[in-house]
């Protein structure tokens, strides 16, 4: 591979890690406020 | 509340500006006599790597702050910080590896800075298993705490192993006794701008992450029936409720 292969290889990690990253952390607070929504209209 | 939506999307925001930022002024920066073009990597390892240093402090700082004071808001800052550490002590190895390949030869060695990062690596991953051995809040504060504070001694063995042992990974390039070792400007200005980029990446995911604790620390609460606060205003407006401030 080429110099600049490697090169696209790190960024595509480097910022396809961030965006999966922010997509799960921004899945994970959806599915929190569903569970404390939830947990408040038919609290235990 | 339609006002409650920028200030929640910032960090997104604040992320996608920090990137566009940071891969502009490494693509326009020169190519570097030895490596050659290899030395883009830097601009995404080397900060990768520091904001690692900085969020494990920060987790050191937190467990600390719960230690003393007892308040689980301490440990949630903890939480939050190891887990964005995780992610780029796990980011700084691969990206590492990646630039290795094609010019050590080889995608990984047994080096001393290598291995002492895979080690604090499996360390924090362990600080986050840990914490889901309870589901008693203050016990696992209590817990994570701890291994908060042991686990920060590895950050200075971490960063310092290139000096103390003779390692195939170069020693320090910025922060060095004899000034630092990159001549060329633009390159210094294209990592500064990295390392400035990538900590609001990590501002901004310590916002949503630590959102995420508290919110799940809420619906907890709310399910054991400590307290029924009401949605949404039970995680931005804690004074309706003494208890959910401190859950």
């Amino acid at each position: 591979m080429s110099e600049w292969g490697w090169v696209a290889l790190a960024y595509a990690v480097a910022y396809g890690s961030f965006a999966v990253f922010s997509v799960s952390v921004a899945a994970r607070i959806r599915a929190a406020r569903d569970r404390l929504d939830a947990a408040v209209e038919d609290p235990r | 509340m339609q006002s409650d939506i920028p200030s929640r999307r910032w960090p997104w925001f604040a992320i996608g500006i920090a990137v566009a930022a940071s891969v502009t002024v490494a693509m326009l920066s020169p190519a570097d006599a030895v490596q050659g073009e290899l030395v883009r990597i830097m601009y995404v390892h080397v900060p990768a790597a520091w904001l690692a240093y900085l969020a494990f402090g920060v987790t050191l700082i937190a467990s600390i702050g719960y230690l003393l004071s007892r308040n689980l808001a301490w440990d949630r800052i903890a939480a939050s910080s190891a887990e964005i550490g995780v992610y780029f002590t796990g980011l700084a190895i691969v990206l590492g590896m990646i630039w290795a390949k094609p010019t050590w030869g080889v995608w990984w060695t047994w080096d001393a800075r290598l291995t002492l990062t895979a080690i604090m690596f499996f360390v924090y991953v362990g600080y986050l298993a840990l914490r889901r051995t309870t589901d008693d809040r203050r016990a696992r504060a209590n817990r994570a705490a701890v291994l908060g504070v042991v686990g920060a001694v590895q950050i200075p063995l971490v960063h310092f192993s290139v000096v103390w042992w003779r390692t195939l990974h170069q020693p320090a390039s910025i922060l060095r006794p004899d000034g630092p070792a990159i001549q060329d400007p633009i390159m210094r200005v294209a990592l500064l701008i990295a390392v400035i980029a990538f900590t609001v990446v990590y501002v901004s995911l310590m916002v949503k992450v630590a959102e995420l604790h508290r919110v799940n620390d809420a619906a907890q609460a709310a399910e054991a029936g400590e307290h029924h606060p009401v949605a949404g205003a039970s995680v931005t407006a804690p004074g309706l409720d003494p208890g959910v401030g401190n859950v």
